[in-house]
């Protein structure tokens, strides 16, 4: 899981959280769970919107302040207070106005250098102002010099005692255009000659991109974090202009101010949503209805109501069963549910309006998720008679389907849902052309046996315990499970509308929080029985069904049952977060099969989707930690390394080569906009 | 003579019925007289602008940018040639073509609402106060200034500042619209907020536009045309580049095409390469 470090990275920022005491005895958190490796000799820059914390980054780095959560390595040691080792230099310059230019930098070298003689220092000291072509200018006052010479001085001075890392803060931002031009050539030049690793801050896209190795984007503060990280692959040695002229070059500046472009607009989105909320925390608790389809992906539900998890004086959650999923989303849509158990990719089909059937295009809903409900569960049921003609693995049902002359037919839940992304990606990885031997049937998870018995479908992919079923009753045998194509991948997520959420606030956490605190009872094995206790009841999934799962999970291969830990996983190893990465993953392979144009605004677009701020609320309320959505690269069945921040190489290989389609998507009017809904009594 | 790059062909800002040039320069040079000498600041720019088009002027420091909108504004006349509006020379300043600097020049003792009906007072006399009230609400309404109407200058955030100042602008409903680099002191996002909002006033009368700026993007941005000033002394018009976007327009938008880059870059070539100040 964890991607490899190929350097030893000289400074660690790990898991850094930094916030402040604010006058009302609240706290305002600046920055939120930032991990980066920095490697010797690496340029990187922060960006982001003013108040997005860069500047506190970089005071970090330089231990001038320490992080209230997490800590920075600097070599292996941690970075608890300004050392001679991390230069500073700061927009205004700072250089003593009563000390010559000599003397600023003297002083500089004196202080640190002290096992140097007079001579080597004086040595030093011109050489520095040779470097950065101030000889001339060492014996007149800061006063006496324009803004780009002082700056020079400053940056002569930082140099000339031999830091391991240069931390710049807008070091240009006071320049005119010209003259941060020159500056920024000069910077580049010095830097590289002196090998010293620097973290620059900067608002300047063209800034960043001349002179960065990596380009990391903090999203909108408060609680900012890393929202991406551009790695700018540009050759060097790099000339200002010539750089523009490179092919890539404005691929890679449309990705940053497309970046800030995309805070801006998220920025005011929730700041236009909150604003038509009304505070009035109400008094009597609120009543929740929460659609779901039964299946073993809702024991958290079901373990909540039963064990009065969802603190009644803030909620009362109804639950609401339905068949299949079109109905379930219907409801959803026109109001008739609060929210939904939905399939992982529902949030991001309601907000482009992606329909659950192939071609079907609908008005795109706002919609949120605040938290991954289940991991895993899914298996590849095949009918019985197939296992009879030898077809034991991925290979063998390729061969058989190729040599075949009609479609293979495969019962899902819901077109463009997780189990038919996984499907496709496992298949096609295997060689097969899947729009040409596969069909896809959406069925009821409730009919895929009986539908597998007729004949009508050859295979079905579904939830543990319908699969189970199917073994049972010896109509199928299991073929491979999701743990083969991509191990922890998130299946059910609770889907509310962006409008509910931001007008409900409590009653959504106090309903995250008694799913997660449900959940870690599901993934505790002995609370097995119990579980299967609360399953069996009618409402749920049954005594028939709910049997199945005291058994340990049979392939109808006769063959010994696998290990399927966490085959189900509900809480353990971060399960709860929305992570924006494996939305991201969704939205490659929603292009990949061509249901809709990748978008170009996709960090706006998960953004609103994903909510990982409810998850660490609820979290908190649960008694559990908060702990972020890892940024590290996976990789499915096709063993193509997928990384959020390049969806589009990703993308590309996928597709043989060719570049998807792009578009920016029309994301869904806000609440202001959308007729208000209101509960009916 | 100025060249004019070739570029894709772009909606054409003139109309059958606005053949007739609008405003004109024709051998337009500017000469100071010093005691030390004369200065030549500007020498024989030959520009037409039509009705409604909204022109960029970008150059270097010195190079005479704000001279030449001064001849516009008619707070100065040119010492050789001619700057004509619908035929008529520019003798002098009028609200017909109003002007918006970059420090704002409100009035600071005065309320955001009183700026703005002064001005209207002033140039619109014939309007009743009832209508002069609703083409200041209505222009404080464009620019989102509604709520702190109440305010004066100095409670204001320097965006909101030029907010004020381009209502007031605009409320005058000039023929013509000089802009001397109005968001140069205002951050990235603000800027950008300010720029989109200017053509959204814009785009409702569609006065004529000249605005200098120093930064390309938001010429780009903003423009039809786009004029290059060489250096100075005798500055004169280098090249005029044609933006060829659609509008309305959005940053996105045009910066996903791919002459985006291209403009941007053969901007930056003659301000940089072949135009290069250089740092003293």
């Amino acid at each position: 899981m964890v991607e490899d470090v190929e350097m030893t990275s000289m400074v660690t920022i790990d898991n850094v959280t930094q916030s402040f005491a604010l006058k009302d005895g609240g706290q305002y958190i600046a920055l939120k769970d930032i991990s980066l490796e920095i490697k010797e000799g690496e340029f990187v820059s922060l960006i982001g919107h003013s108040g997005c914390g860069k500047s506190t980054l970089l005071n970090l780095l330089a231990g001038l302040t320490l992080a209230t959560k997490g800590g920075i390595l600097m070599d292996g040691r941690q970075v608890t207070s300004p050392g001679p080792d991390r230069m500073v230099v700061f927009q205004n310059y700072s250089l003593l106005p009563w000390q010559t230019v000599r003397q600023n930098i003297d002083l500089a070298v004196t202080n640190v250098l002290r096992h140097l003689s007079s001579e080597e220092r004086t040595e030093l000291v011109y050489k520095q102002l040779r470097t950065v072509g101030l000889s001339a200018a060492a014996d007149k006052f800061p006063r006496e010099l324009s803004g780009g010479m002082k700056q020079r001085v400053a940056i002569a001075r930082a140099l000339a005692i031999q830091p391991r890392l240069l931390l710049l803060d807008e070091p240009f931002g006071a320049l005119d255009a010209l003259t941060r031009g020159n500056l920024q050539q000069q910077l580049m030049q010095i830097c590289q000659e002196a090998g010293v690793t620097t973290v620059m801050v900067t608002h300047d896209v063209d800034e960043a991109l001349l002179l960065s190795d990596r380009v990391v984007m903090l999203t909108n503060g408060p609680e900012a974090e890393i929202g991406q990280i551009l790695n700018v692959h540009l050759p060097r040695p790099r000339q200002r202009l010539e750089v523009m002229e490179h092919p890539d070059y404005y691929q890679l500046r449309i990705e940053l101010i497309g970046f800030l472009q995309q805070q801006r607009r998220t920025r005011q989105r929730r700041s236009a949503v909150a604003a038509t909320m009304a505070t009035s925390p109400s008094r009597t608790a609120k009543v929740v209805r929460l659609g779901y389809l039964p299946g073993l992906d809702v024991a958290p539900l079901a373990m909540a109501i039963d064990s009065q998890l969802f603190d009644p004086a803030v909620v009362q959650v109804v639950p609401e069963s339905f068949a299949d999923w079109r109905r379930l989303e219907e409801r959803l849509v026109d109001g008739g549910l609060d929210m939904a158990i939905t399939s992982a990719t529902t949030p991001l089909q309601l907000n482009l309006g992606l329909g659950n059937q192939p071609g079907q295009k609908r008005t795109p809903w706002a919609a949120i998720t605040p938290m991954t409900v289940s991991r895993n569960g899914n298996a590849l049921c095949l009918a019985r008679h197939l296992l009879d003609l030898g077809i034991e693995d991925r290979a063998s049902l390729v061969e058989w389907i190729q040599a075949r002359d009609k479609p293979f037919t495969i019962g899902i839940p819901q077109h463009h849902g997780i189990a038919e992304l996984l499907l496709r990606h496992w298949l096609t990885a295997g060689g097969l052309n899947v729009e040409e031997h596969i069909a896809f049937t959406m069925l009821s998870p409730l009919t895929m046996v009986g539908a597998l018995r007729t004949g009508a479908i050859d295979a079905f992919c579904a939830g543990r315990y319908r699969v189970a079923e199917a073994v049972e009753d010896r109509q199928g045998y299991v073929l491979a499970t999701d743990l083969d194509i991509w191990s922890g991948h998130p299946e059910k997520v609770l889907t509310t509308s962006e409008a509910w959420a931001a007008a409900n606030p409590e009653a959504l956490v106090a309903i995250c929080s008694g799913l997660m605190q449900a959940a870690a009872r599901c993934d505790n094995s002995n609370q097995r029985d119990e579980m299967t206790r609360v399953l069996s009841q009618p409402q749920w999934l049954g005594t028939r069904s709910a049997i199945a799962l005291t058994r340990q999970f049979k392939t109808g291969r006769g063959d010994a049952s696998p290990e399927l830990l966490r085959f189900n996983q509900f809480h353990v190893d971060r399960a709860h977060i929305p992570n924006r990465s494996e939305g991201t993953w969704f939205l490659t392979q929603f292009s990949r099969w061509g249901w809709c144009p990748f978008p170009t605004n996709r960090q706006e677009l998960l953004a609103l989707t994903y909510r990982p701020d409810i998850c660490d609320h609820a979290l908190a309320e649960a008694g559990f930690q908060a702990l972020p959505a890892p940024r590290s690269t996976f990789a499915l069945a096709d063993g193509i390394p997928f990384n959020a921040d390049e969806p589009i190489p990703y993308l590309k290989k996928q597709l043989q080569g060719s570049l998807p389609p792009m578009e920016r998507a029309e994301l869904p009017a806000t609440s202001s906009q959308q007729p208000v809904l209101i509960p009916t009594a | 003579m100025p060249e004019t790059t070739q570029l894709p062909p772009s909606i054409s800002p003139l109309s059958s019925e606005q053949e007739r040039p609008f405003l004109q320069f024709e051998g337009v040079g500017q000469v100071f007289k010093s005691r030390t000498g004369e200065f030549e600041a500007l020498r024989n720019i030959n520009l037409t602008v039509s009705r409604g088009e909204f022109v960029c002027v970008i150059g270097h420091s010195g190079c005479g940018k704000s001279t030449l909108l001064n001849m516009v504004s008619g707070f100065l006349h040119p010492t050789s040639g001619s700057v004509t509006m619908q035929g008529a020379a520019i003798e002098s300043p009028g609200p017909d073509r109003m002007v918006v600097f970059q420090n704002y020049s409100l009035l600071p003792w005065q309320t955001v609402n009183q700026n703005v009906a002064l001005a209207v007072k002033a140039a619109r006399p014939e309007l009743s106060a009832k209508e002069g009230a609703q083409v200041v609400e209505h222009h404080l309404e464009l620019v989102g200034l509604l709520e702190a109407r109440h305010k004066k200058p100095p409670q204001l955030s320097g965006g909101m500042r030029q907010r004020v100042a381009i209502a007031r602008a605009l409320a005058v409903q000039p023929e013509v619209l000089v802009l001397d680099e109005p968001f140069g002191a205002l951050d990235a996002i603000t800027k950008e907020e300010l720029q989109e909002e200017l053509l959204t006033i814009w785009a409702e009368r569609k006065p004529t536009v000249l605005m200098i700026t120093h930064d390309i993007d938001e010429a780009l941005f903003l423009a039809d045309r786009v004029v290059m000033m060489t250096n100075g002394p005798a500055a004169t018009i280098g090249e005029i580049m044609e933006v060829p976007f659609a509008r309305p327009r959005s940053y996105e938008v045009i910066q996903a095409d791919e002459r985006y880059g291209q403009l941007r870059n053969h901007a930056l070539d003659f301000l940089y390469r072949r135009f290069a100040h250089d740092e003293s």
